[in-house]
């Protein structure tokens, strides 16, 4: 009852005019960012974070909520359409929405993307309404020592998860930790790594390396690999009605991936990707027919488009109770909600629920414009996709040099902005993941703030972080999320 | 002599980079009142986990997925400025004159002579249109932060 009284204070928020059009330009640019392809839900939450200034917290939330998700729905459609998934999450819907698409049945396969979606979004919306605050409620019992054992596991999950090279996303996570630390120590009033430019007092904000190593490294990626000023054909739409053997079909693969998609975004470092392939692989496994899978199977559309957008709407339970985001995505948007002054957490449920009750409602308005639009849209959004590449290269860098100088108004971070493209398309040519880095430059400054408060506290033993069960715990599963992938692959070697 | 691989050679800069940060970071002033731990602790730990991590980089094969690419052929047969590493550096100056030109010249010029002058670089023949739709949004953009979220951009020559 209590949660529906609380949906019902998030509807009174999500319906006011302002807060609609909000929900309906976010799904609608992500809808077409996340279209674009090389243009991922990071990139396009860190443009939209310039739009977000001076916005109420909750609408702005709402705004980016709903880019996110709109930028997961979107990618279907590249992925079915191009076979060029504009977002990682969409990687396994290509395999069986191309074939599809191939086959003359673009329409098809768009039509079940966007139901599985809807579908997927729904449930998981209401997971997240029951599962939040009482995870939250355990949260408020966490000290110093716990935080920073959580923040250890949530740097620790990405990166494991991450398929690149594990010492490369420790290497990327430590200079994250590195570059948050920049500028003057809070505690002592120190300036460290300053190199002795006034600049630097404050550190380097955020928007600035994930607009530099996502928004920016992307366009450089695209002039290096030809992307320049080609174009890719467009296959033709068809029909997207189903019938109803084809709906019985799909029914249980969306209820069973909705569910585990849910879960997986949920575990820090998991997120759309890997639940789209574990649906996907899954449904594959269940199925008589699993051996048509790759060749434009309905259910191997479904499975990882359900799976995806819950797992997106999941990825929000650690980072709106724990303050903690579990991905790169989720980092952006913990640093647009501290850029709009409100610090997630278990204490926002009670001192901001607005913001948080405002978007869980906005998201069930979200996945029905989400539906809207792709339906009878899909023809003319699909239209975007033919926009000339120069011309939306070019646009994307104003955004992004826009994004910066409205912030900070200052030219050295315009030049910071260009330093970190580049860093990030030289980590991207060596197999370095972004993610670990974006993640810990979020999270860098306020672990070493816990780690310090805890030591205060105990009076400078590091075993208080061993002594509190939580903190012990949390720092086990980061050793063996860290550890299992090594033991696995030297068990691997063994068995070869 | 062995030629080194690209992870060893990132690791041997990796390396240098952590002990000049570790020089920084033995730099950092203490705090006159006694504290369990003080504002070098933590830099200290990581310029060593990092050079740590730099040594176990070396050892480290390169994947396939670590090492760049090939570039398209016909893209390297290409006139030098159009080729595609020239097509990056091209835009990180242009975007670094940018950066300098911006407070001086204002946001409206140097915004529609980026949009425009680079995507007729990257290709783009249809002139008209690329003017339009750089004034178009370069004017929206402007318009957008400074009358109605009351952002202020750099005026610079024009008088608006």
């Amino acid at each position: 009852m209590e949660a529906f009284n609380n949906l019902m204070y998030g509807f009174s928020i999500a319906l006011e005019p302002i807060n609609i059009l909000y929900v309906f330009a976010g799904v609608f640019a992500g809808t077409i960012i996340g279209m674009l392809p090389g243009l991922g839900p990071i990139s396009a939450l860190a443009l939209m974070i310039p739009l977000t200034f001076g916005m109420e917290p909750s609408s702005g939330l709402i705004l980016m909520a709903g880019v996110y998700y709109g930028a997961i729905f979107g990618g279907s459609t590249s992925s079915i359409l191009l076979n060029a998934p504009g977002v990682a999450g969409t990687v396994a819907t290509s395999f069986d929405g191309y074939p599809m698409a191939k086959q003359g049945m673009a329409g098809k396969a768009l039509a079940i993307a966007a139901y599985a979606s809807f579908i997927g979004g729904t449930v998981s919306i209401i997971f997240l309404m029951l599962v939040a605050p009482l995870l939250g409620r355990v949260a408020v019992s966490f000290g110093p020592a716990e935080y920073f054992s959580l923040m250890v596991l949530g740097l620790t999950a990405v990166v494991s998860l991450s398929d690149k090279s594990l010492i490369k996303g420790l290497i990327a996570a430590v200079v994250g930790v590195m570059i948050s630390i920049m500028g003057i120590d809070l505690q002592t009033g120190t300036e460290r790594f300053t190199f002795g430019t006034v600049h630097l007092l404050d550190g380097i904000d955020f928007l600035v390396v994930a607009l530099g190593i996502f928004a920016l490294t992307e366009v450089f990626f695209m002039l290096l690999r030809g992307g320049g000023g080609k174009e890719q054909p467009r296959n033709a739409i068809g029909s997207l009605k189903l019938s109803k053997s084809e709906v019985k079909e799909i029914a249980a693969p969306i209820g069973r991936s909705s569910i585990l998609g849910f879960f997986t975004g949920v575990l820090p470092g998991a997120g759309a990707t890997i639940g789209s392939f574990l649906g996907y692989s899954m449904e594959k496994r269940l199925a008589k027919d699993g051996d048509t899978f790759g060749k434009g199977n309905i259910k191997g559309v479904a499975a990882p488009e359900s799976a995806n957008n819950a797992a997106c709407t999941g990825s929000f339970v650690p980072l709106l109770t724990l303050g903690v985001p579990g991905s790169g995505s989720t980092a952006v948007l913990l640093g647009a909600l501290l850029v709009m002054g409100v610090s997630p957490g278990p204490a926002m449920l009670v001192d901001r629920p607005d913001v948080f009750w405002g978007v869980v409602a906005s998201m069930y308005l979200g996945n029905i414009f989400l539906l809207v639009l792709n339906l009878p849209l899909i023809p003319l959004i699909a239209k975007i996709l033919d926009m000339p590449r120069p011309l939306l290269l070019s646009l994307i860098l104003i955004f992004c040099m826009l994004g910066v100088y409205g912030m900070s108004f200052s030219v050295f971070d315009l030049l910071l902005l260009l330093g970190f493209g580049l860093l990030g398309l030289g980590m991207r040519l060596f197999g370095f993941p972004a993610a670990p880095l974006i993640l810990a430059l979020i999270l860098g400054d306020i672990m070493e703030e816990s780690m310090r408060r805890a030591l205060q506290i105990s009076g400078g033993d590091w075993s208080i972080f061993i002594d509190k069960p939580i903190s012990m715990w949390l720092l086990i599963i980061a050793a063996l999320s860290l550890t299992l992938p090594l033991i696995k692959r030297m068990m691997a070697r063994r068995s070869v | 002599m062995t030629r080194l691989n690209s992870n060893q050679v990132i690791a041997l800069l990796l390396a240098l980079l952590s002990v000049g940060y570790l020089a920084m970071a033995w730099q950092i002033p203490s705090f006159p009142l006694p504290r369990p731990i003080d504002s070098d602790l933590f830099p200290k730990v990581l310029g060593f986990t990092l050079l740590g991590l730099s040594v176990l980089l070396f050892l480290e094969k390169p994947k396939a997925k670590d090492v760049p690419e090939a570039l398209d052929p016909n893209e390297l047969q290409q006139p030098l400025l159009l080729r595609p590493w020239a097509r990056v550096v091209v835009t990180a100056i242009a975007l670094a004159l940018y950066a300098l030109l911006l407070v001086p010249v204002g946001f409206v010029l140097t915004s529609v002579a980026l949009v425009f002058g680079l995507a007729a670089y990257y290709g783009y023949r249809r002139h008209w249109v690329n003017l339009a739709t750089a004034l178009g949004v370069v004017l929206g953009l402007y318009l957008t932060m400074t009358r109605i979220m009351g952002v202020y951009l750099p005026t610079g020559v024009l008088p608006i």
